[in-house]
């Protein structure tokens, strides 16, 4: 995960290391997406949210599609398992 | 398990001192046994809220949103400074203290210098773009790399 200062530099990151280029995310979007991450992860509650919640977040600010979804993964949270 | 005072110990101390904290670090806080740490640390990288240092797991990565390791992503808040593993960390840094930040880091390509800023609440405008190289599925299967 790279910032860039515009999509010519990423466009260029991405010929420079043979990567294909993904959908972008603006600064708005992610600051979205850092409240939702981390606004409570000091507090006794905290957790990542599950997969059906990450899905929600993206779509609600746009990002959609195979890419943004985390259905595959697996992982060792138990509450989502 | 004993594992949400350990949790609230390690952001704790991140949040207080911008370093990671070590098993025997916890263990000395609390005053508890190491074993019953280190059992916390790894049932916390389970649920994807701590990556040990690879190689050696009594000590911590990143406990995201901060980074236990010097990175190309650091956040000022009230003259600390934090390192972040990534732009989103970066945000999420200010986002977890819910305060105003200065992120000081780089352009991923040309390697030019950039900042960032939160304040009141918000990021401040700026056109710069964020690139996740690989999908969401695939995050954790190495999340030092994402």
């Amino acid at each position: 995960m790279l910032l860039f200062r515009s999509e010519e530099m990423v466009d260029g990151w991405c010929a420079a290391n043979n990567v294909p280029k993904r959908p972008l995310v603006s600064l708005e979007q992610l600051w979205v997406l850092a409240k939702e991450w981390y606004s409570d992860r000091l507090t006794i509650h905290s957790r990542r949210p599950k997969p059906d919640e990450m899905v929600e977040i993206f779509g609600r600010i746009g990002l959609t599609g195979s890419f943004w979804d985390p259905t595959a993964d697996t992982w060792g949270n138990p509450e989502c398992s | 398990m004993f594992v949400t005072p350990i949790k609230l110990a390690i952001y704790d101390t991140f949040a207080k001192t911008a370093q990671a904290p070590t098993v025997v670090d916890i263990a000395t806080k609390l005053n508890v046994p190491v074993t019953d740490v280190q059992n916390a640390f790894d049932e916390l990288h389970k649920q994807r809220l701590l990556v040990p240092e690879p190689g050696d797991e009594t000590r911590i990565r990143m406990a995201p949103p901060f980074s236990g390791i010097g990175t190309p992503f650091r956040v000022t808040v009230h003259g600390r400074i934090y390192f972040a593993p990534c732009a989103w960390d970066a945000f999420g840094i200010a986002a977890a203290l819910h305060t105003d930040a200065v992120i000081h880091t780089k352009d991923g390509h040309s390697g030019e210098a950039m900042t960032l800023e939160v304040k009141k609440g918000k990021p401040v405008p700026a056109p710069y773009v964020v690139h996740i190289a690989v999908p969401a599925a695939k995050w954790w299967d190495d999340i030092i790399y994402t």
